[in-house]
């Protein structure tokens, strides 16, 4: 498992952006058993909650994947371990297929803090540019929404979508704004979504052994292109994830603007000299 | 063809006019609804103001929100908006 786990750098740009992408984690010829699976064996919802070991299948190939090293050591580097299952789909735009605009935020609105849910979007067969990967808005997890209101935003700078080769994973926070975009080709484009929560505080589930590289603080820094005026408000956000995540309370950076909301001189405060 | 109400709206960070546009949307009745959306990287002005001189029209610009101490950290949608109109040849419908 070990070897598997993200690195502190990665974690940071998870707590940034809001996503990482890994690019073919998913051998050829099992991403190929789970088209198969995904287009003839559809499987509705498990039990909600449930232990995802437990409730997982078992002796298939979507049931292989997910169990995959690689793809376990993600899992525990984000949500920690014994995860549970909360959501999956197979999500089909076929070949031809247009979409308007589709922005929306998963599920229903959620103010949890020190607290985030994950949802590994699998691509199964390579996607290019005109099968219309799914978008995301990278940095917008902490921007609470209600599902489709924003549906009005129908471009947005800093938007990416996915194109890559099967066999791809994108793990990202269910926050994230995203949505679907057209399949310009003759070929049915297929996504597998599947959600996890964790069963304790997420603190320090993956590879620390970098957690003082000075890159970090770069990195938690990103700017979108979309943030403005707001940048420093989401920077305030993510040092906030970034101290619960890394187990480093007092945490901050730059000019420290959590201090400039923290500081307060003590009650029997040194006297004037 | 009768001219019909195009609307784009721009959403910035700022209520400024001068304010950049880092989301945008277009209601067009001249074109009708959107079924396929295409990608685009830029808005079609860098700000209101931009698209003012091009003869767009501002129906509706943001006053400024009061932040108190509870609320003044809370994300969530872009919070300013400006809303253009502009009067077009009705299209056929694609």
């Amino acid at each position: 498992m070990n070897e598997h786990l993200i690195s502190s750098k990665q974690m940071a740009q998870f707590v940034a952006s809001g996503y990482l992408r890994l690019d073919e984690m998913v051998p050829k010829e099992l991403s190929d058993a789970c088209l198969v699976e995904m287009r003839d064996h559809h499987f509705g919802y498990l039990n909600v909650g449930a232990s995802f070991e437990d409730t997982w299948p078992k002796g298939t190939a979507l049931g292989d994947t997910f169990r995959l090293p690689q793809v376990q050591g993600l899992i525990h580097s984000l949500v920690g371990p014994d995860p549970l299952y909360d959501h999956h789909a197979a999500h089909l735009v076929k070949g031809g297929q247009t979409r308007g605009p589709d922005m929306h935020q998963d599920s229903v609105i959620d103010f949890r803090e020190n607290y985030f849910d994950i949802q590994l979007s699998f691509f199964p067969v390579d996607t290019p540019d005109a099968m219309g990967g799914t978008f995301l808005v990278p940095g917008t997890q902490y921007r609470s929404v209600r599902t489709g209101e924003i549906h009005i935003y129908q471009h947005m700078r800093g938007k990416i979508w996915a194109t890559c080769p099967a066999g791809t994973i994108f793990v990202w926070n269910t926050g994230v704004w995203h949505g679907a975009r057209s399949n310009h080709t003759d070929q049915d484009r297929y996504m597998y979504k599947l959600r996890l929560n964790p069963t304790r505080p997420q603190v320090g589930n993956f590879d620390t052994a970098d957690l003082d590289d000075p890159e970090i603080r770069q990195i938690l820094n990103t700017n979108h292109g979309w943030e403005g005026n707001e940048h420093r408000y989401e920077l305030m956000r993510r040092v906030q994830m970034w101290r619960f995540v890394s187990g480093q309370p007092d945490y901050d950076q730059g000019e420290r603007f959590m201090r400039r909301i923290e500081y307060r001189p003590q009650a029997e405060g040194v006297a004037a000299g | 063809m009768p001219a019909v109400q195009d609307i784009l709206v721009f959403f910035q960070t700022t209520p400024a006019l001068t304010s950049p546009a880092v989301a945008w949307a277009r209601y067009e009745a001249s074109k009708g609804p959107i079924s396929d959306l295409t990608e685009e990287d830029e808005p079609p002005y860098a700000n209101a103001l931009a698209a003012m001189r091009d003869g767009w029209e501002v129906l509706q610009m943001s006053e400024l929100k009061h932040r108190s101490a509870e609320e003044g950290y809370d994300l969530g949608p872009l919070p300013y908006q400006t809303v253009l109109s502009k009067f077009n040849e009705m299209q056929e419908e694609e």
